[in-house]
C-alpha cells in the first residue's frame, strides 16, 4: 500500500487539536441534567428490589404439650424451628435455630448441637463450645384458656421467663 | 534491574508512589485516549470505547438534520432498553405460574418499592416501541432508504419488526388476568386458523401444521401453566435474545452501508455549514482508497470523502441523548397518567366479551372475525413477504434518501392513501352492512369463505391499484409508494375499527357507550 | 446540535421533575403513609412506631391482607385508638384476625394498599367488600348454620327472652347481663351470644329452678321462677340460634319463612324453576347489568332492587314481585351476600359446614312449620292460602278447610312427594335435594294444622268406585267445568286435573265431595247446591262429570 505524503494542512483542520468551547452553558446544563434523571432512576431502580414486606405468615402457633412430656426432655412441634420444655418452674421456649449461621440445631441429651459447625448449647441456650457467638434465644409462651400454648418464634424474652404449667 | 531501584529509591516509597498514582492511572487505563476535548481525541474515545464504536466517527451533516429520520429508530431502541431494563427489574418479583402469578403482578402493583412505576413504565415501552417500529419503517420506505446497499438491512428490520410484535405480545399472557387470557386463547387459535383450510380440504388428519403450531405455543389443548410458562420463556429468554441479535446486525450494517440513506446532491442542499459549526470538514479529499480495490463489492465509502461530516462526539451524541431522553420522558408521562391494565384473575370458565388482543392486532383480529387462516396468517403472511420483497422488486435510484422521493412522488401517496381509505371502509362497511356469503349462502363451502372474504378484498383492491399506478407512472417506485400507503392505511382503519367499534360478539357499535348493560 | 442540546436538557428537566414526583407519590403522599403518620402522632411514644407496611399472611386460606395497614388498630401488637374511624380496636369475635386475615370474611381485595382497590370499590375486583351493615354474612364463608327455625319460631323465641328478662343475668351480643338485682356482689350468668354454637347445659331449666327454690343467694329466687312448656321450646329455638352472627340468623330464618327453597336451590337443596343461590352472595358487581338499578353499584343495591322487582332488574326473570317490605329485602339481601361458600381447605371447615356438606343435615329445622316455610310458602301462602302471581296459574289454596276436610293424608303426602308432573309442583319426595319421607310427612302435618286440624271423615267405600255414565259427564264437564280447568283438564284457572299424579291419588270420593262441596273462598262453586253462578247438579250428573274425569286416567 502506497500513500502520497500529506500534504501541509491547512489552517482550520480536523486533525487540529481544537478544544470545546469553554463556555458551553447549555452543554454542560443539557449533561448533567440527563445525568442527574439517569442518576435518580437508578436509586429508584435499585429500591425496588428491597421487599417492603415480607411474604411470611405468621411467626405464632398454637401447641399442646403431651402429657407424658417428662421434665428435660425437649418437645419439637414438628414444622418450627422450636424446642418447649416442661419444668417445675414452668413451660418455656428455646429457637432451635443456630446463632452461627442459621442450621437447626438437634436435641442431644445435655442440650444442643449445631450439625453444621460443630456449635454445642447447653438446654437453657447458652453456647458451651464451638463458633455460636450467641445463646439460644428464648421465646414467647402464652397459655391460653383451652389449655394450649401459643409460641411465638420472632419475640424472644430473657432467658429465665417462664409460663406456669 | 530497574530504573527505579537503581535511582535508589527503595520499594516502599515505590509502592506508596503506586498507590497514589493509582486512581489517575486507573482513569488512563481505562480511558486510553484521554480526556475527549479535541477532535482527534474525541475520535479515538469513539472508536477507542467499545459502546460508542458502533458509531462513526464522523457523521454527515445530512443525517444529523432532525426531518432525515425524526430519530424513530433510535426512540425505538431507546424503548426498547427501557423495557429492558424495566422488564428484569419486574422479574425480581413476577412468578410465572398460574396459581400466583396474578397475585404477584398486585404485589407489583401495590407493595413493591416502585413497582407499580416500573410496571407501567415496561408496559407504556413497550408500546412506544410498536408504535415506533411501524413509524421507523415507514420512515425508510418512504425516504426510499431501502435502496442498495441497504435492501438486506431492509429485511433485517422486518425481522426485527416480526419479534417486536412477539414480544409484546407474549407479554400480554403474563399478568395472567382476564384480558391477558382470552388475547391468548384468539391468539392461539389463530395460530391453529390453518386447519380451517386443512379440514376444508380433509387432510387434517395427515397435514396439521395448525394444531402444531398451536401445540407448540401452548404446550397444551388450553392456555395454563404450560402455556405461561413457554410465553414467559419467549417473552424474557428468546425473543429479547433473538432481538438483541438482529440489532447488532441491523446497527452493523447501518454501519457498513455508509450511514443513512441521502440523496446525491446533499451537499448543494445544505449549503455551506455555519461559521459556528466546528470543525466540518470541507477540505478536498487528501487520501486515496487503495484498499478499496482489492475488496470485492462496492464499498460505499468509495468516492465519499468526510466533506461535510461532523465528529460524531458530540454532535451525534447530543441528538440521541436528546431523543433517548425524549423517550424516557414520554414514557413517564404516560406511566403516570394511566395504569397498565389488570383486570380479574383469569376464568377459563367466563370469557370476555368482548374478548380483544392487544391493540396492535386488533387490525388482525377483525380480519380474523371473516376468515381466521385468511386474516390471522394468510393476509399477514402475503404483507410480510410484499414488504419484506420491496428493495428487491424497485430498484429505481432515483428520490433516494428524499421524503416521499421517487416518481410520483408525494402525489402517489396521497391518491394512494384516499384509495386505501376508501377501499377499506367500503369493504368493511358492506361486510358490517350487508354480511358475506355465510349469511346470504349458509351452505358455502369454508374454502370459498377463505378465498373470498373482506380481507382478501381489500388486499387484492390494494394490489390491483398498486399495479396500475405502477404501469401508469411507468415506475416500480411508484408502485410500492401506492402498495405501502395502502398497507398503512388498511392497518390503521382496521386496527381503529377493531379498537373503537366492535362491542360484545364482535358487534359493530358506534361507541361503547351502547354496548348492552353497560 | 444547539437544538439537540435544547431537547435534551428539556426532555431530562422534564424526566427528573416526573421521577421526583413520582418518588415523592410513593414514598410521602400515599394514603397508608399519611394515616400511619397520622397515627404516630397520636400515640404516647411515636418513636417506637415504624411506617412501613403491614400484613396478615395466611398461606393455607391463600390470604394476604394489608387491611392493617391503615386499619392499625387492629395490627397485632398495635395500640387502638378509641373512636377513630380507621384505627378504632376489631370488634371481639370468635376467630382472630391475625390468624385468619381480614377478607376471608369480609372480602374486598387484601393485597392493595390503596383505600378504593383495597375495599373492591373498583372495576375488574369481583369481590368488593361486604357492605358494614351486613357484615356477618361473611360468616357464610366458611359456616353454614344448621337447623334454623323458621322466622315465627325464632321471634317467638326471642319475645320469651325478653319477657322472663333472661338479659338480667345474662349477656346477650352486647345487651344486659349487667345486674343481678338483689345480689351481693355483681355477678352474672354466662354471655349467651354464642349459646348455640358452644353448647350449652341441656338441663339448665332444672338447674336454675332447683338453685331458685333453694333460694341461693344472689337474686335466684326473685329473678327465676317455673317457665311454662310451650315457652320453654320457644326459647330452646332461640338459643340454638344464638350463634354468634346476630342478624345472619334471622336474615336466614326469612328466607325459610318465605319459600326460597321451593324455587332455588341452596347447596343442593331446593328446586330447579330458580338459579343456583348456593354463591349467589359472590356474584361479581362488575358483570351485573345495573341499567335498571337507581343508586349506588353494588351487589347489595341490585339484590334489594331485585327482591322489588326481579324482572325489571333482570329482564325475562320468571321470579314474580312478591310484594316485601323493606325490612324484608333488607334481610333477604343480608342473607343473599352470605351465600359465599368460598372453596376455603377443609382444613378450616366448620363443624356446621361439614355435618352440612358431608354428612346431609339440614340448614333448615325440620319441623313442618319451616319445612313449609322453606319449600311450599312461596306458591302456596306462608298461610296456605294460595297465591296468584301475574303471568302464572294462580297457585292452590291448600291451606283451606274445605280442601282439608277432604283430603285424606295420604292423598297430601302423595301430591307432596310425587308433585304434579307437567306443572309447577315438583315431586319433593322424588326430586334431588327434595324432601325426606319423613320430612314430607311433617310437612303434611303442618298442612292439616293450617286449616285448623280439620279431617275427613273415615271413608268406608273404596278407592275406585264410580259408576257414572262418562259420555254424559263429557257433556257436563264441557259446560260447567272446562272453562276454569281446560277442555281437556289441562287447567287455567283452576287446577290441572288431567295430571297422572293427581288422577292416581285422588279418591273417586275426593272427586265426587270436591264437585259437591266446591271449595269456599275460591271460583270453585259447590254444585250440589244451587249458586247465583253455578246450578244445582244431581249426583247422578256429578258423579258423571267424575267418571269423565276418571277416563283421563284409564286412557293412559
Amino acid at each position: 500500500m502506497t500513500t502520497k505524503p500529506l500534504p501541509v494542512p491547512p489552517a482550520r483542520s480536523r486533525l487540529e487539536a481544537e478544544p470545546l468551547p469553554r463556555r458551553d452553558f447549555l452543554g454542560l446544563a443539557a449533561g448533567w441534567t440527563a445525568g442527574s434523571a439517569l442518576l435518580f432512576s437508578i436509586v429508584g431502580m435499585l429500591r425496588l428490589p428491597k421487599a417492603a414486606v415480607i411474604p411470611a405468615p405468621s411467626s405464632r402457633f398454637r401447641v399442646s404439650l403431651p402429657d407424658s412430656l417428662a421434665p428435660g426432655t425437649a418437645f419439637l412441634p414438628p414444622g418450627r424451628p422450636v424446642a418447649i420444655f416442661r419444668e417445675a418452674s414452668g413451660v418455656y421456649a428455646i429457637s432451635t435455630v443456630c446463632t452461627h449461621l442459621g442450621c437447626i440445631v438437634q436435641a442431644a441429651p445435655d442440650g444442643f448441637r449445631c450439625p453444621c459447625h460443630g456449635s454445642m448449647f447447653a438446654r437453657d441456650g447458652s453456647v458451651v463450645r464451638g463458633p455460636a457467638p450467641k445463646p439460644l434465644p428464648w421465646l414467647e409462651v402464652r397459655k391460653t384458656g383451652s389449655g394450649l400454648y401459643v409460641v411465638d418464634a420472632k419475640k424472644t424474652v430473657p432467658p429465665g421467663t417462664t409460663e406456669t404449667a | 534491574m530497574s530504573g527505579d531501584a537503581a535511582s535508589g529509591r527503595t520499594a516502599t516509597s515505590r509502592f506508596l508512589e503506586n498507590l497514589r498514582s493509582t486512581p489517575r492511572r486507573l482513569r488512563d487505563t481505562a480511558f486510553r485516549s484521554g480526556a475527549p476535548v479535541t477532535d482527534r481525541s474525541r475520535s479515538s474515545f469513539v472508536f477507542g470505547n467499545v459502546f460508542l464504536h458502533l458509531h462513526a466517527v464522523r457523521v454527515h451533516r445530512w443525517s444529523l438534520r432532525w426531518a432525515t429520520t425524526w430519530g424513530l429508530g433510535v426512540v425505538t431502541l431507546a424503548a426498547f432498553l427501557i423495557t429492558l431494563v424495566t422488564g428484569v427489574l419486574l422479574m425480581f418479583y413476577y412468578k410465572p405460574y398460574p396459581d400466583v402469578a396474578y397475585d404477584s403482578i398486585k404485589d407489583i402493583h401495590f407493595v413493591v418499592p416502585t413497582g407499580r412505576f416500573m410496571r407501567n413504565i415496561h408496559r407504556w415501552a413497550a408500546n412506544v416501541m410498536v408504535v415506533t417500529v411501524i413509524a421507523h419503517m415507514a420512515r425508510v420506505f418512504y425516504t426510499a432508504s431501502y435502496r442498495p446497499p441497504r435492501e438486506f438491512n431492509w429485511v433485517v428490520g422486518m425481522g426485527l419488526l416480526v419479534v417486536t410484535l412477539g414480544l409484546s405480545f407474549t407479554g400480554y399472557l403474563l399478568p395472567w388476568d382476564q384480558l391477558a387470557y382470552w388475547a391468548i386463547t384468539i391468539g392461539a387459535n389463530i395460530a391453529q386458523s390453518p386447519r380451517e383450510v386443512t379440514d376444508a380440504l380433509g387432510i387434517t388428519h395427515w397435514f396439521d401444521p395448525g394444531g402444531l403450531q398451536k401445540l407448540l405455543l401452548l404446550g397444551s389443548e388450553d392456555v395454563g401453566e404450560e402455556a405461561l410458562i413457554r410465553f414467559h420463556l419467549l417473552h424474557v429468554m428468546i425473543l429479547p435474545l433473538a432481538l438483541t441479535a438482529l440489532l447488532a446486525v441491523h446497527f452493523w450494517r447501518v454501519r457498513k452501508d455508509g450511514g443513512l440513506a441521502r440523496p446525491a446532491d446533499a451537499e448543494r442542499r445544505l449549503g455551506p455549514p455555519e461559521a459556528s459549526i466546528f470543525p466540518v470538514f470541507t477540505e478536498a479529499p487528501q487520501k486515496t482508497y487503495h484498499l478499496a480495490a482489492v475488496v470485492r463489492g462496492r464499498t460505499p465509502a468509495v468516492g465519499d470523502g468526510p466533506e461535510h461530516t461532523l465528529p460524531a462526539m458530540p454532535h451525534l451524541f447530543y441528538a440521541e441523548a436528546g431523543v433517548f431522553m425524549l423517550t424516557v420522558a414520554v414514557c413517564l408521562v404516560l406511566s403516570l397518567v394511566s395504569d397498565a391494565p389488570l383486570k380479574e384473575l383469569a376464568n377459563p370458565a367466563v370469557p370476555e366479551n368482548p374478548a380483544k388482543a392487544p391493540w396492535y392486532f386488533l387490525g388482525i383480529q377483525e380480519l380474523v372475525s371473516f376468515s381466521a387462516f385468511m386474516g390471522g396468517i394468510g393476509i399477514p403472511a402475503i404483507v410480510l413477504l410484499g414488504l419484506g420483497l420491496i428493495p428487491y422488486l424497485d430498484r429505481e435510484t432515483e428520490g433516494t434518501g428524499d421524503w416521499f422521493g421517487g416518481r410520483g412522488g408525494l402525489a402517489v401517496v396521497l391518491h394512494a392513501a384516499a384509495f386505501g381509505l376508501d377501499a377499506v371502509l367500503a369493504v368493511e362497511a358492506f361486510a358490517i352492512r350487508f354480511g358475506w356469503i355465510r349469511q346470504w349462502w349458509p351452505a358455502a363451502p369454508q374454502l370459498l369463505i377463505t378465498a373470498v372474504n373482506p380481507g382478501t378484498v381489500i388486499a387484492a383492491l390494494y394490489a390491483a391499484y398498486s399495479l396500475w399506478t405502477m404501469r401508469r407512472h411507468d415506475s416500480t417506485r411508484a408502485g410500492a409508494l401506492a402498495l405501502f400507503t395502502c398497507f398503512l392505511c388498511g392497518f390503521v382503519v382496521l386496527t381503529v375499527i377493531g379498537t373503537y367499534f366492535r362491542g360484545p360478539n364482535w358487534e359493530f357499535y358506534w361507541s361503547p357507550a351502547q354496548w348492552p348493560g353497560h | 446540535m444547539r437544538a439537540n442540546k435544547l431537547l435534551l436538557l428539556v426532555a431530562s428537566a422534564v424526566s427528573l421533575a416526573l421521577l421526583v414526583g413520582a418518588a415523592l407519590e410513593e414514598n410521602v403522599f400515599r394514603g397508608w403513609r399519611r394515616l400511619q403518620r397520622d397515627y404516630r402522632e397520636r400515640l404516647p411514644d411515636p418513636s417506637a412506631f415504624r411506617v412501613q407496611l403491614r400484613q396478615v399472611v395466611v398461606p393455607r386460606l391463600q390470604a394476604t391482607d394489608r387491611c392493617i395497614s391503615c386499619h392499625l388498630g387492629m395490627a397485632p401488637g398495635e395500640t387502638a385508638i378509641a373512636g377513630h374511624p380507621a384505627f378504632g380496636v376489631h370488634p371481639e369475635v370468635v376467630h382472630d384476625p391475625s390468624e385468619f386475615g381480614c377478607t376471608v370474611c369480609h372480602g374486598g381485595q387484601g393485597r392493595a394498599t390503596l383505600e378504593d382497590d383495597a375495599h373492591g370499590r373498583v372495576p375488574f375486583w369481583p369481590e368488593p367488600m361486604i357492605p358494614i351493615r351486613y357484615a356477618y354474612a361473611g360468616c357464610g364463608t366458611c359456616h353454614t348454620h344448621l337447623a334454623v327455625a323458621n322466622l315465627d319460631a325464632l321471634e317467638r323465641g326471642r319475645r320469651a327472652f325478653e319477657r322472663l328478662d333472661c338479659l338480667t343475668c345474662h349477656a346477650l351480643d352486647g345487651r344486659g347481663g349487667t345486674l343481678r338485682p338483689g345480689a351481693a356482689t355483681l355477678a352474672t350468668g354466662p354471655d349467651l351470644s354464642r349459646a348455640g354454637a358452644s353448647g350449652y347445659d341441656a338441663d339448665w331449666y332444672g338447674k336454675h329452678l332447683a338453685r331458685s327454690r333453694a333460694g341461693e343467694p344472689g337474686g335466684w329466687r326473685e329473678s327465676f321462677g317455673p317457665i311454662p312448656q310451650e315457652e320453654l321450646e320457644a326459647l330452646r329455638v332461640f338459643l340454638d340460634s344464638r350463634v354468634g352472627a346476630p342478624g345472619l340468623v334471622e336474615a336466614k330464618a326469612l328466607f325459610h319463612s318465605l319459600g326460597c327453597r321451593g324455587c332455588h336451590k341452596v347447596g343442593g337443596v331446593g328446586g330447579d324453576d330458580g338459579p343456583d343461590l348456593t354463591a349467589a352472595g359472590q356474584k361479581d358487581p362488575g358483570r351485573l347489568d345495573f341499567s335498571r338499578v337507581p343508586g349506588e353499584r353494588s351487589l347489595a343495591a341490585w339484590l334489594a332492587e331485585h327482591f322489588r322487582s326481579p324482572a325489571a332488574v333482570t329482564p325475562g326473570s320468571l321470579m314474580p314481585v312478591l310484594g316485601l317490605g323493606e325490612e324484608e329485602i333488607d334481610r333477604l339481601v343480608f342473607y343473599t351476600l352470605s351465600l359465599r361458600r368460598s372453596e376455603v381447605p377443609e382444613a378450616f371447615w366448620p363443624k356446621d359446614r361439614i355435618r352440612a356438606e358431608r354428612f346431609g343435615e339440614r340448614e333448615f329445622a325440620t319441623d313442618g312449620a319451616t319445612l313449609y316455610g322453606t319449600f311450599c310458602a312461596a306458591c302456596h301462602g306462608r298461610r296456605g292460602e294460595g297465591m296468584r302471581y301475574p303471568g302464572m296459574p294462580p297457585f292452590p289454596a291448600i291451606g283451606n278447610p274445605d280442601f282439608l276436610a277432604l283430603a285424606p293424608d295420604a292423598f297430601i303426602e302423595e301430591t307432596v312427594r310425587r308433585g304434579r308432573p307437567g306443572r309447577r309442583m315438583p315431586a319433593w319426595g322424588e326430586k334431588e335435594g327434595g324432601l325426606r319421607a319423613q320430612e314430607v310427612r311433617s310437612v303434611v302435618a303442618h298442612v292439616r294444622s293450617l286449616g285448623g286440624g280439620i279431617a275427613p271423615a273415615p271413608d268406608a267405600r273404596p278407592a275406585r268406585w264410580l259408576r257414572g255414565d262418562a259420555r254424559e259427564g263429557e257433556r257436563l264437564y264441557a259446560s260447567h267445568c272446562a272453562s276454569c280447568h281446560g277442555a281437556k283438564g289441562e287447567g287455567r284457572e283452576g287446577p290441572a286435573l288431567d295430571n297422572a299424579v293427581f288422577l292416581s291419588s285422588a279418591t273417586d270420593t275426593y272427586l265426587v265431595e270436591t264437585i259437591r262441596r266446591g271449595r269456599s273462598g275460591t271460583s270453585m262453586p259447590a254444585f250440589g247446591r244451587s249458586t247465583p253462578t253455578s246450578p244445582q247438579l244431581a249426583d247422578s250428573e256429578i258423579e258423571a262429570i267424575a267418571s269423565f274425569i276418571r277416563t283421563w286416567e284409564v286412557r293412559r
